[in-house]
């Protein structure tokens, strides 16, 4: 297959961005389409710590979470819902697990479909094993397997294909501990874009032959590191406004996924996937006040704006007061779901989108320049460059750093210390390279003697 | 679009409480006062590895002993740094900057030295068997570098048995375990047991995402501790004495 850049946002105007509407709706699974004008939960879990002992052990585990889910969503009356099987490392390591489970789970998806007509789709999140102990090796005998795996979990059962891939990411632990922008750009923006565009090549023919939807990835191994080290208002670990910066880049990395064929919807903590959607016009996934069972952050409300499925990224199996912690997850997220299609139904859908905007865009630059407005316009300088992986990258950038300077002339209030940090990344980044080719051969230079698993070959460099 | 003032939505607490006073105005408080080793110590804080290495050997030629050099300038810089993080006033990569101008720094004075340095003491780092989410564990690994400390690094996804292995070849004073996943901690027991089994007590420090005080509390020879910069402090206590009992009534924070 081959790879078609965007050059173009496929919406006119962000005000047409909204939750459970999107311009290239997915149909998948049993009856759903996503996208298609209401938003669905997306249930995400991960088996016990001992469930994973054997196949055996972890089909039934499996098993019992998917019954326990669909048995929640009829019981409370809702009419649609996702399962995400996120593997742990046996599933993907054995790919006869991968689809075992798959088989199992779609088995009870089925059930529930015929006798209560809900509509639901099962997605599988295969894991990216290609990062061993010593080194990175992304192109070789671990990249078969999880093409294996993708291969038997089409073959049985799961509906949609993703993968949260690990390209660019020796680079950039590397270049984050040192606010080194040079190192984010080429790790994220060249890197790990080239990776994602040939792991999803092949992942499309997969999703192809098997008649199964190529849904998107993320930038988690990045973009969520960032967010995670920068943590909350009060952990001073690293500026926000840098991880806001890495977040804009990261979309032209998750980007490469569409470009290579997938058509959404996009991995739920990719929360770069409000610029996605801008561009691509494919549905997306997204968590954020769903997701505190997994960790926190500064967009909770917000995070719902244009989401067309809204997951609570994982929750451990396990019992808790109201059921299990997948019943109780899951019905969180089913209610927000159905508010939004009650405000969808009753015509006021874009208020509640502004309700739920507003509620965070100030909380924290991150939050900012993910506002759907803001985001669109960072989309905007994406598409301007589309031959050249490097400049849409940096412009990402850029923008991001713009917009939350504005910004700071208004409601968005800055520390000394965030304003201090955003003229820096400016700075760095308008002093990089004119053009791709220089800056990357600085880079090889630079980065294949800073950085010990760094090896250009893994990216066909 | 509808938009507001969110003054009345939000409270961005940490403008609320962020300092009057630049990092730089208050390291100028802290720095030592001799002239050569404040170079020394102002270009550590700066992260500056060229500047650290001039300043060096500018005080070397004054006729200052280089080993020496590493506790009374070098660390001296590197105290501002940590007394800065610790006050909220450097960020990370401030001290990771900083951390590696040291390291450079110390490998410079032992260059320039006819006699072998003695680091401060031995200590294996690593991440738990199972488990890839290394960027925690290369922190502490330099920050205990930056601080005199000879770490073995064994990596990440280390099994059991390799890190026992280890112990007993190099006999540090101290483990530092990273552990991300509820999943994979776990092996930081198995450790546990397998240390006690060869009559090992030295002291197995927890960290990581998933590790709470709780889980590191029962197994004898944990100690838990929640912030990365607080290793080379428990590092130092060990020196200073303090065995499994005291580090966890020091460190034990819940
Ligand atoms: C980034 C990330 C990744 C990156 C890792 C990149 C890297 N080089 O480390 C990638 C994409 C590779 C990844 C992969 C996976 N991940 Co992950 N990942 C994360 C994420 C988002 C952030 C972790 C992080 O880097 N934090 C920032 C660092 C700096 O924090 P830290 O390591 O805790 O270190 C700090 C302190 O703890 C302390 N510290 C660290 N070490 C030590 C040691 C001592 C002694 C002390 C005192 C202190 C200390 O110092 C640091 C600074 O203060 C977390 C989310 C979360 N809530 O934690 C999930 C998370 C850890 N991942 C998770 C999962 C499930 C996975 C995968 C299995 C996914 C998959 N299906 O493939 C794989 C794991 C593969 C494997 N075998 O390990 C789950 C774990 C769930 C569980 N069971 O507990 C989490 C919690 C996400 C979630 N909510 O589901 N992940």
């Amino acid at each position: 297959m081959s790879v078609k850049r965007y050059s173009s946002m496929e919406y006119d105007n962000f005000e047409d961005l909204l939750f459970g509407h999107s311009k290239y709706p997915v149909k998948t699974g049993l009856g759903l389409e996503i996208g298609a004008g209401y938003t669905t939960a997306e249930i995400n879990y991960a088996p016990r710590p001992d469930a994973a002992k054997n196949k055996a052990t972890l089909v039934n585990e499996y098993e019992r979470i998917t019954r326990d889910i669909m048995e929640r969503m009829v019981q409370v009356g809702f009419p649609s819902v996702v399962l995400e099987t996120e593997h742990v490392q046996q599933m993907t390591n054995n790919p006869t697990w991968g689809g075992e489970v798959a088989t199992a789970q779609k088995a009870i998806m089925e059930k529930y479909h015929d006798e209560y007509g809900i509509k639901c789709a099962l997605r599988h999140t295969v894991g990216d094993i290609r990062g061993d102990r010593e080194s990175i090796d992304l192109r070789g005998d671990a990249y078969s397997r999880i093409l294996e795996s993708f291969e038997q979990v089409a073959s049985s059962g799961a509906d949609m294909l993703s993968i949260e891939s690990l390209g660019g990411k020796e680079v950039f632990d590397h270049a984050i501990l040192r606010n080194d922008m040079r190192g984010v750009v080429f790790s994220v923006g060249i890197l790990g874009a080239l990776d994602v565009e040939y792991i999803w090549q092949d992942i499309c023919s997969i999703a192809k032959k098997n008649n199964v939807v190529a849904a998107g990835d993320t930038a988690c191994a990045q973009a969520n590191t960032a967010m995670f080290v920068a943590g909350g208002l009060l952990d001073f670990k690293l500026s926000h406004s840098v991880a806001s910066v890495v977040r804009a880049i990261s979309a032209s990395r998750s980007l490469a996924a569409y470009e290579a064929g997938a058509i959404g919807p996009g991995k739920d903590c990719g929360y770069e996937n409000n610029i996605i959607k801008a561009i691509t016009g494919y549905p997306i996934s997204q968590e954020g006040k769903g997701s505190t069972c997994a960790h926190s952050d500064l967009m909770g409300n917000m995070a719902m704006q244009c989401c067309d499925l809204w997951s609570n990224e994982s929750v451990e199996y396990r019992g808790d007061f109201g059921g299990t912690t997948v019943q109780c997850w899951g019905e969180n997220l089913s209610y927000d779901c159905s508010m939004m299609n009650t405000a969808l139904e009753a015509g006021v859908g874009k208020t509640l989108r502004d309700v739920l905007m507003v509620s965070d865009r100030y909380r924290d630059p991150q939050a900012f320049i993910l506002s759907y407005d803001n985001a669109y316009r960072i989309g905007e300088v994406i598409t301007a460059h589309p031959d050249d992986l490097y400049l849409r990258a940096k412009e990402a950038g850029m923008k991001a750093c713009e917009l939350i300077e504005s910004g700071s002339a208004g409601f968005l209030e800055l520390s000394k210390f965030e304003k201090a940090t955003i003229k820096k990344a400016q700075n760095d980044l308008k002093s990089l390279d004119e053009n791709m080719e220089s800056f990357i051969d600085n880079c090889l230079d630079i980065y294949s003697s800073e950085v010990d698993t760094f090896n250009p070959s893994n990216y066909g460099l | 679009m509808i938009d507001i003032n969110p003054k009345n939505i939000l409270i961005r607490y940490n403008i609320l409480v962020e300092s009057d006073m630049t990092p730089e105005e208050v390291a100028e408080q802290l720095y030592p006062t001799d002239p050569h080793i404040l170079q020394v110590a102002k270009a550590v804080f700066e992260g500056d590895e060229d500047e650290v290495v001039a300043a060096l050997q500018n005080t070397i030629d004054s006729g200052v002993d280089p080993l020496s050099l590493i506790n009374d300038a070098l660390m001296a810089g590197m105290e501002v740094v940590s007394t800065l993080y610790d006050y909220g006033l450097l960020y990370l990569p401030d001290v990771i900057i900083s951390a590696q101008a040291m390291i450079e720094g110390i490998e410079y004075c032992k260059e320039q030295s006819k006699q072998t340095h003695e680091s401060k003491g031995k200590i294996i780092s690593y991440v738990v068997e199972g488990d890839i989410h290394d960027i925690g564990k290369k922190i502490v690994t330099v920050l205990l570098r930056a601080n005199g400390y000879e770490v073995i690094d064994l990596g990440k996804d280390v099994p059991v048995e390799e890190v026992v292995a280890a112990v007993k070849k190099e006999k540090p004073i101290m483990l530092s375990g990273t552990a991300l996943m509820t999943t994979t901690m776990h092996a930081f027991k198995d450790v546990n047991s397998r240390l006690l089994a060869s009559d090992i007590n030295v002291p197995v420090v927890c960290g990581g995402g998933a590790v709470t005080q709780d889980f590191v509390s029962d197994y004898d020879l944990g100690v838990y501790c929640e912030e990365a910069a607080d290793v080379p402090k428990i590092a130092d206590s060990i020196l200073q004495g303090l065995d499994i009992r005291k580090l966890r009534d020091t460190f034990h924070k819940h």
